[in-house]
């Protein structure tokens, strides 16, 4: 309800005639709670520019977690009015209070006179302010609050002055509950709508950033920032978001995983390029819908892990230090010198190539990632089956949600499935071998010491139906028809009978042949179900291509 | 380069009709544009190990620099992957260095994905293989500048169906970021393309048809088993090559692929004992058979 249906005599829960007879020009239309929910979160959001702990309080309010974060602006008060007026300029009315428990916050937002409730306010005055509010800022329903009402109760210092077992045995635990948690007795969480990052960079402008370039310089200063705060405390960031609050209340975020813990600024800042490049697919001159531009820039990590420092960045601080004839303090991370570290590599020894390497391929996966989609980079990771098409996967290379390294693996699993992603990403990475063990077990198991079961470069998505023609009808094709071009069979191996697990009843069991046509093209074809117990006709596939 | 003259290394034929001279002067500028010593890494040449292929490519296998791979008829694409696989097996072979394949969604598709047991049939190992999709041509051309700017990877491979927009201006951004950071780009025109009319400035052309493997007779006399895996190798265009220009230019050479030596063989007419030794999948008994 707006200021100016307040003023024309409309309240809620006013039926809808007599609205229209207080006001019969009402414009009315029907509620939308999907779109005001999605507004009330849009809010919400935008509200993580205050506090990076900000909740829905469905159906029609915000709650900021505030500790140590009012003084940024000046006080409670000052965020108090700062926050309203921000609204009001985006067009919502909104009220603002503060306190030291939710549920005295929500209560003074609603009923309370006193905006702002003093956080060393003794138990006397907390009694005194919120015992003038109604009951109904204890979020009672509204059948609890009329008994109440007929048994004489009708504030907060009703309840708080009277014996509390007998109003519990009357009208439940629920009340006194809620009085509690509203006088600081009992602790209430908010259950925040993002996680608090574990560090953050911002910038605050006076004027709302437009430009892309600017955006892109700010979030470059600001992943310096965020690389100190990292190295200081030993950390890179697996998970990073930007978010830009706009002026008119919208908040964009853009986020990148890495493919390992990440702190180097540059590449940091060339990952979001790339993110920013990814929407400018989508719109070429306002890749990110800037309207009337951010006011607000803000590089958090989400997700962070442990990453030591390199020798190899050791020995180029030092070399940093010396060229500019200053001593670099223990714990004392100087930022000139970090950026130089980590601008020039130097490739001198086995072990930093080695080192500068296997970050090469990481940072250009983390940049396919980044333009591409994580789905898009893939490694391929074996299967614990024989059935052809399970036998091997194309997985993401690297997952920031994949399973943590010390979760047990259940369950009997080949290398690189119980692994982490991070590990496997390592693996294709660094240079030691590691054959997977399920290619040596596939020599193992076929007949003869040295021998392996034939199979393709490629492997059709589905098997796709062929017409043959064979001989006998379980031998080997004569001819076949595949994607409408008829192949003479030249020369020909197999078969290598394929069942399915004995858990799997509705597949049948494959015979497959090596083909090769008379041009020298080779195929992997199979004919399903076995004749006589099987299938009385039996079909044939094609399925892979050999080089 | 830099003092003497430019001198066009072909003569223009006269009365050739116009399309003709243009694609040639086109291909003529590309020559010239991408003759400037690279500023980063030296080129090396990687033997293939078929003498009559090396021979042409004037040692081998240009590293720091970008290849194309054609088929010789639609048909013929797998043929193409998998002699450009092999190509990238060989490049990766000596320090087993990962390799980056970049393929389009749509050749994907067409031609199945790839698949890790028989790539490791191939001489690739899988797990050090970097799978990269992309939704379209102009991604995978992105993707595979941004892949050769690293230099970790032994090839990138890219795979592009519509060769529409692989044009000179795409392929000599590859070209300068191979020679730039010393790495080697191959790209398999998965699509049907036509060798002679694309215009590039790549180091070289290969055209693929497959070829009839060298067939060990099985036992009984029926139909033989195939052999390991053969191409016919055109080389339609080496820009090291003698002159630039080179005799044979019509020539299909066949060659076998021996995924356990990773290395080509010259085929032989007439398949050899030793030869069909190095199949992958003939155990020697039944070879004796």
């Amino acid at each position: 309800m707006n200021r100016a249906a307040a003023a024309r005599g409309l309240r809620p829960g006013l039926a809808l005639a007599d609205a229209r007879a207080i006001l019969p020009d009402l414009h009315c239309c029907a509620a939308d709670a999907a779109a005001e929910a999605a507004t009330l979160a849009n809010i919400a959001d935008w509200c993580r520019r205050f506090t990076p702990l900000a909740a829905l309080d469905a159906p029609d309010g915000a709650m900021l977690d505030i500790t140590g974060a009012a003084h940024l602006f000046g006080g409670e008060a000052k965020l108090c009015e700062e926050i309203e007026a921000r609204l009001e300029a985006q067009g919502f009315a909104a009220r603002t209070a503060i306190a030291a428990t939710p549920e005295a916050a929500w209560a003074l937002a609603r009923f309370g006179e006193a905006r702002v409730m003093p956080e060393e306010a003794s138990e006397e005055d907390l009694r005194r302010h919120l015992g003038a509010l109604p009951l109904a800022a204890l979020r009672l329903d509204e059948k609890m609050l009329a008994e109440l009402a007929q048994a004489g109760l009708r504030r907060i210092g009703d309840l708080i002055l009277r014996p509390r077992a007998p109003l519990a045995a009357r009208f439940g635990k629920q009340l006194f509950v809620r009085l509690d948690a509203l006088l600081g007795h009992a602790k209430t969480p908010i259950t925040p709508r993002f996680e608090a990052p574990a560090y953050l960079a911002e910038r605050r402008f006076a004027e709302p950033i437009v430009q892309r370039e600017t955006i892109e310089a700010t979030i470059l200063g600001l992943a310096r920032e965020l690389s100190l705060l990292l190295a200081r405390h030993g950390e890179g960031a697996r998970q990073l978001d930007v978010s830009l609050f706009g002026v008119d209340g919208r908040v964009r975020h853009l986020r990148a995983g890495t493919s390992r813990p990440l702190r180097d600024p540059a590449v940091i800042a060339r990952l979001f390029r790339e993110k920013i490049e990814a929407a400018g697919n989508i719109d070429e001159r306002d890749p990110l819908d800037a309207g009337f531009g951010f006011d607000l820039v803000r590089l958090s990590a989400e997700e962070t892990e442990r990453r030591d420092e390199e020798q190899a960045h050791w020995l180029a601080l030092d070399h940093a230090a010396i060229g500019r004839n200053r001593p670099v303090a223990d714990n004392v991370i100087d930022s000139k010198s970090m950026e130089r570290a980590y601008c020039e590599k130097p490739a001198s020894t086995f072990s930093q190539r080695a080192l500068t390497a296997q970050d090469d391929l990481a940072d250009l996966v983390d940049r396919l990632g980044a333009r591409l989609g994580l789905r898009r980079v893939l490694r391929l990771d074996l299967a614990d089956t024989h059935w052809p098409e399970f036998a091997v996967a194309a997985v993401p290379l690297y997952d920031h949600r994949s399973p943590h390294p010390e979760e047990p693996s259940k369950g009997r699993r080949l290398e690189g499935r119980g692994r982490p992603n991070g590990q496997a990403c390592e693996d294709a990475l660094h240079p030691s071998r590691r054959p997977l063990r399920g290619l040596l077990r596939m020599r193992a198991t076929a007949s003869g010491e040295r021998e392996l079961s034939p199979r393709p470069i490629r492997l059709l998505e589905k098997p796709e139906p062929i017409e043959a023609i064979a001989s006998v009808p379980d031998g080997p094709p004569v001819r076949f028809r595949w994607r409408r071009v008829l192949h003479e069979v030249a020369a020909i191996e197999g078969p290598e009978r394929i069942a399915p697990e004995w858990w799997k009843h509705d597949a049948l069991t494959r015979d497959y042949f090596r083909a090769e046509d008379a041009e020298g093209r080779r195929f992997w074809l199979f004919r399903e179900g076995l004749y006589e117990t099987g299938t009385a006709r039996p079909r044939w596939f094609l399925h892979g291509l050999f080089a | 380069m830099a003092g003497e003259p430019l001198r066009l290394r072909q003569t223009l034929p006269h009365g050739s009709d116009l399309a003709e001279r243009l694609s040639l002067l086109r291909r003529e500028m590309a020559g010239i544009a991408a003759a400037a010593p690279p500023a980063g890494a030296a080129q090396a040449h990687v033997p293939l190990g078929a003498a009559g292929l090396d021979r042409l490519l004037a040692g081998g296998l240009a590293t720091a620099a970008l290849h194309e791979i054609t088929a010789a008829a639609p048909g013929d694409a797998p043929a193409a992957a998998g002699f450009a696989l092999a190509m990238a097996a060989r490049l990766a072979a000596p320090r087993n260095a990962p390799l980056v394949w970049i393929g389009e969604d749509f050749a994907g598709r067409e031609q199945g994905a790839l698949y890790g047991p028989g790539l490791a049939l191939h001489g690739i190992d899988p797990a050090r293989l970097v799978l990269v999709h992309t939704a379209n041509a102009k991604d995978a051309l992105w993707a595979m500048e941004e892949a050769l700017k690293c230099r970790t990877p032994a090839a990138v491979i890219g795979e592009i169906f519509s060769a529409k927009l692989y044009d000179l201006t795409a392929s000599r951004r590859l070209v300068l970021a191979a020679q730039k950071h010393g790495t080697t780009g191959l790209i398999c025109l998965a699509g049907p393309v036509c060798a002679e009319a694309l215009s590039s400035s790549a180091e070289t052309r290969f055209e693929i048809r497959a070829r009839p493997s060298a067939q060990l007779a099985s036992a009984g006399g029926r139909t033989p088993l195939p052999g390991p895996a053969a191409f016919d190798v055109r080389l339609a265009k080496a820009r090291a090559g003698p002159a630039g220009f080179f005799p044979d230019r019509e020539k299909f050479h066949p060659v076998l692929w021996s995924h356990r030596e990773v290395l080509f063989r010259d085929a032989l007419s007439l398949p050899l004992a030793a030869v069909a030794g190095d199949g992958p999948d003939q155990p020697p008994r039944r070879r004796r058979a």
